[in-house]
């Protein structure tokens, strides 16, 4: 999955779980305070992205520091490299 | 020079008023009620408690200050929706949960941590059951503000969660709205201008003013049914700021 696959699909989460419009989904948009998620909306946000990625988030210490919708691109996107198997070894 | 003295004198006046009765009339109130509790049940108990309240705070917020400060209540709802409601207000000043007085309801209300810390206050509030929403889970939570919604109590939130600092309208937190969702009791908005500086945040300090408070007509579950809690909370949130700007002289009447 490419990054910018991962954005268009976070955005998604973001749009169908929150009904939040296209066009406030900027990377520096602060989730708090400008969109005014609070602490509960973010269970709901890492239930929707676990489903969405089929990656485990919940426990994750990460989360805490998320603060902007760039925060949440750069975690799936370290997630998902890090869920990804690892290169076949080649010999030349 | 002329008015520093007249707001100094307010001010005093009214904090030695606001000790006097709140330490002479809230163990009173408190005594006439236990003094009922015994020949009554215990929820009818807790409803004469909770009006008390109200007494309270109506005395408070209308007459002590009186003729300094002024209190327009206004119930704009004109569906007549039978209740328990949950009120959802805009917070600008410590002056809010004394407002609330003016609600014909009884009603329990969400607070923060502080108030229950206040002496004689803090007890009263916790006696009539008000609900510290940052000391419980939210799964507690839930099932208080439940419990007493299907007992025919109102419950009053400021979804903001503080005092706003600079009189705009805060991101509102969803803990409320989602019971709501829960349950599917009406949720109404109320807005309240005019007290950013009865008092201002960060002082004591009482300015002569005109506090408007608007009640909302209400949102019923056939209008919310199937939002999500942020639609649901965002959508109070908006129709709480346009009636502000309307309150203000900002907006279309």
């Amino acid at each position: 999955m490419t990054e910018q696959e991962i954005i268009k699909l976070t955005n998604q989460v973001f749009e169908d779980s929150f009904e939040i419009k296209n066009e406030l989904l900027k990377e520096e948009m602060n989730i708090f305070q400008d969109l005014g998620l609070d602490s509960l909306d973010i269970v709901d946000l890492v239930v929707a992205l676990q489903e969405k990625f089929g990656v485990k988030i919940r426990n994750d210490e990460r989360i805490k520091d998320i603060r902007t919708i760039g925060d949440v691109y750069k975690f799936i996107i370290s997630l998902k490299a890090e869920s990804a198997p690892p290169a076949p070894y080649s010999q030349k | 020079m002329k008015k520093s003295l007249i707001l100094i004198c307010f001010n005093t006046i009214f904090y030695i008023l606001f000790i006097v009765f709140s330490f002479i009339g809230i163990p009173l109130f408190s005594l006439i009620v236990a003094f009922q509790a015994v020949f009554i049940s215990h929820r009818n108990a807790m409803k004469k408690f909770r009006r008390a309240i109200s007494w309270y705070g109506i005395v408070i917020i209308k007459a002590l200050p009186y003729p300094f400060v002024k209190i327009i209540y206004k119930d704009l709802d004109k569906t007549k929706t039978a209740g328990p409601f949950i009120f959802a207000c805009n917070h600008r000043s410590a002056s809010d949960p004394f407002l609330l007085a003016c609600f014909p309801y009884e009603f329990v209300q969400i607070v923060n941590i502080w108030p229950f810390k206040l002496p004689v206050l803090g007890f009263m509030a916790k006696c009539a059951g008000y609900l510290s929403v940052r000391e419980m889970p939210f799964e507690s939570f839930s099932k208080k503000v439940t419990d007493l919604l299907n007992n025919g109590v109102s419950i009053a939130a400021f979804p903001e969660g503080t005092r706003s600092a600079d009189g705009s309208l805060g991101q509102f937190h969803s803990s409320i709205f989602r019971v709501a969702l829960q349950t599917g009791y009406p949720v109404v908005p109320v807005c309240i201008t005019g007290n950013e500086k009865i008092p201002a945040r960060g002082t004591l300090l009482l300015r002569p003013g005109t506090i408007k408070i608007h009640k909302l007509s209400p949102i019923t579950y056939d209008e919310y049914r199937g939002f999500t809690p942020y639609k649901l909370k965002n959508m109070v949130r908006q129709l709480i700021a346009d009636e502000i700007e309307v309150m203000e002289g900002k907006g279309n009447a």
